[in-house]
């Protein structure tokens, strides 16, 4: 029982990655129709952001905040500077090719996806980095055989936590609604005076910084970042995407939860070596059956 | 009469000039075929150093065939097998006379049949699946470095013989190598297995390039091992360690010579990999050859660090080996290399000690050792 209830908290754990890197690509999805191949990079990026802050000068920023203090620097640190680079991809790379259709703009993001992979490599090196131990706060909890790390908690509660705010933020308030019917219809949101640009600018700097949050969370996790990791989680997080429903972002959350829940209990009762072939049969299942998510877009249009 | 004669001597000796000035020019190309990119980047980028000390070392030495220049043509495999055919076909076009590459063995399996049809010489450093020289015969290829079942075998004895260990778990990831260094453990064991003084209880694979690998370590924690002998790469090995341990798995680990290296202790954290154990050749640091010594001089001044794992050292052997058997053979003609490096290797002295192959192009005595990690994180020799 005990060992069913470790899978369950590590299949969310690892959800909790893939959310909220599926969240932004189903923010940007709905706005721009464009699946963000970059996205996955932007989340490498963050945990190398988060890396350097917190190995900066031997680690002070951790001894003048403390443990948690530099984790809480390094994940704000992560959050709006990939933020930014998020916006500055756009401005670079989508905005000039937006017009040209929608081909351009998938190669586009192939480039900077390529872009970014080998700028990693280039400032921080091919070698593995490793968040260093006397950064990452590691206690482990025991209730007898039951295990659970103090960093999968935290992960585990402040993804929850920022999923909440960002669900009340998109479902009940009014820049949220702003937010879906751009989504929905571009052109007749602008009609209705919903500035565009604006909503744009916001999903473009929010998705890549809750990736970039991520990036920061996973590299505290796994303790091991590489500058080839952003093409795997960008992958598995797409399909995430694709499994709750791409462009709703409730979708996107329960997507990630549950792909990282099938992931677990797949390796753990069926075979570790057919993990990745369990998430793209899934992805190819959905694919075929259910085109739309398992939350399609009609949830999102019922609002 | 006379001028006819002086007329062609003086043709002779134009002829003897241009050759001398063209054979001086020329240098001999070799190439190195490495992961210069993708997951092993960083062994690529030490084959590559260590194989340029290794030039500045046989030049020193007054280099070959009358101190004719030695040029290194590297060629990217990008750690993957399907590069690793068009780096192979990039050397060939580029007709160097032999190649020294590479690193993984499933990257180095495409590129040897090309080198084997374009009859051209090719050493493996850092390629130890048995299948490479075993499964077909392959006449062009050589290998400075060892083979898994020597390595696997050595687990299994070591393990029952001096750990005294029962109950024994291997694990492996699928990769050629891996798996090859797995077999070959459990092939060894079979007699322990048959005599009832060991148990195999455990024996499975991981997913390379993941990062979470609690339920699998779930399931080996539930087999209660003695020993748990993992035989992949140093980014999962650390993972593993790490997350085993918190999992509560409290068994001695031993890692495969890929498993371990600083990489690993930083992955794994000095409080966990304190105390692994890998099997393994002999590192760079641990050789006490003369040449060895020298070499490490040179790679600390010229990178100001030394190599990490024990494998571009034998990518230094490589160019040594080939240096030698052009030098013998007196030309760049691959057949009268060949002779060489099959019949004509006596005295020649690598970086890891004496050179010399099998027929099937193995190399002749390897040795391997148990290391341990240290509190500091080094890797020492362990003594039980």
């Amino acid at each position: 029982m005990s060992i069913i209830l470790e899978q369950l908290l590590n299949g969310l754990t690892i959800g909790s990655f893939y959310a909220l890197i599926a969240l932004g690509y189903s923010m940007v999805y709905g706005v721009m129709k464009l699946i963000n191949f970059a996205h996955g990079d932007l989340f490498a990026l963050g945990s190398y952001l988060g890396y350097t802050l917190l190995v900066w000068s031997a680690g002070a920023v951790s001894q003048r905040f403390g443990l948690w203090g530099g984790m809480a620097a390094a994940l704000l640190f992560a959050f709006f500077a990939v933020g930014c680079v998020g916006v500055l991809m756009e401005r670079v790379a989508y905005r000039p090719v937006q017009k040209s259709g929608r081909l351009p703009l998938v190669v586009s993001a192939l480039g900077v996806s390529i872009f970014l992979e080998n700028l990693i490599m280039a400032v921080w090196g091919p070698r593995y980095q490793a968040y260093p131990a006397s950064v990452v706060p590691t206690y482990t909890i025991s209730l007898g055989w039951f295990h659970i790390t103090s960093m999968q908690l935290f992960i585990l509660i402040l993804s929850f936590v920022l999923m909440l705010i960002l669900y009340y933020v998109v479902q009940k308030t009014t820049f949220g609604a702003a937010i879906r019917a751009t989504a929905l219809d571009k052109e007749m949101a602008t009609m209705l005076g919903i500035d565009v640009g604006k909503i744009t600018l916001f999903i473009f700097f929010l998705g890549p910084a809750l990736g970039g949050m991520a990036g920061v969370m996973n590299g505290m996790y796994y303790r091991q970042i590489s500058f080839v990791m952003g093409w795997n989680y960008g992958l598995k997080a797409f399909t995430a995407t694709i499994l709750g429903g791409i462009g709703n972002i409730p979708a996107a959350m329960l997507g990630g939860l549950l792909l990282g829940l099938v992931e677990m209990f797949g390796a753990a009762y069926i075979s570790s070596a057919w993990k990745d072939v369990f998430t793209f049969l899934i992805l190819i299942l959905i694919l075929i059956f259910r085109p739309t998510g398992l939350i399609g877009e009609k949830v999102a249009e019922k609002v | 009469m006379k001028k006819v004669w002086f007329c062609l001597f003086i043709v002779f000796l134009f002829v003897l000039s241009a050759g001398a000035v063209a054979a001086e020019e020329k240098p001999i190309k070799v190439g190195l075929q490495a992961p210069i990119t993708g997951q092993w980047a960083y062994e690529g980028e030490m084959a590559k150093n260590s194989v340029e000390v290794a030039l500045q070392m046989i030049q020193e030495q007054g280099g070959i065939l009358g101190g004719r220049k030695i040029e290194i043509v590297v060629a990217d495999d990008a750690s993957n097998p399907r590069d690793s055919a068009l780096a192979a076909q990039r050397l060939v076009s580029q007709r160097v006379a032999a190649v020294i590459g590479t690193y993984g063995s499933s990257v180095n399996e495409p590129a040897a049949d090309i080198y084997e049809a374009s009859k051209m010489i090719d050493i493996g450093y850092g390629s130890t699946a048995v299948k490479l020289t075993m499964a077909k015969e392959r006449k062009y290829f050589f290998r400075t470095c060892g083979r898994d079942d020597t390595q696997g075998q050595f687990f299994s004895e070591y393990a029952v013989g001096t750990m005294k260990a029962r109950r024994i778990a291997i694990m492996h990831d699928n990769t050629t190598f891996a798996l090859g260094v797995a077999e070959e453990a459990r092939k060894a064991l079979q007699e322990y297995l048959d005599a009832g003084v060991a148990e195999l209880v455990f024996y499975d694979a991981i997913t390379p390039g993941e990062k979470d690998f609690t339920p699998i370590l779930t399931k080996l924690r539930e087999t209660n091992p003695d020993v748990w002998y993992f035989t992949g790469y140093f980014p999962e090995a650390g993972l593993l360690v790490r997350q085993g341990r918190e999992l509560g798995i409290k068994c001695p680990f031993v890692g495969g010579n890929a498993a371990i290296n600083e990489d690993f202790v930083k992955i794994a954290g000095i409080e966990y990999a304190k105390g692994c154990l890998m099997t393994q050749e002999p590192m760079p640091t641990d050789l006490d050859t003369p040449k060895a010594k020298r070499f490490l001089e040179l790679y600390r001044q010229r990178h100001n660090t030394v190599p990490t794992s024990p494998w571009p050292v034998y990518a230094a052997d490589a160019l040594i080996a080939l240096t030698w058997a052009i030098d013998k053979a007196g030309s760049t003609d691959t057949e009268a290399m060949l002779e060489v490096l099959r019949t004509g290797m006596e005295g020649c002295e690598g970086i890891t000690g004496s050179i010399a192959f099998t027929e099937r192009g193995d190399r002749k005595g390897i040795i391997y050792k148990m290391y341990v990690v240290t509190g500091e994180g080094d890797m020492v020799v362990y003594q039980p």
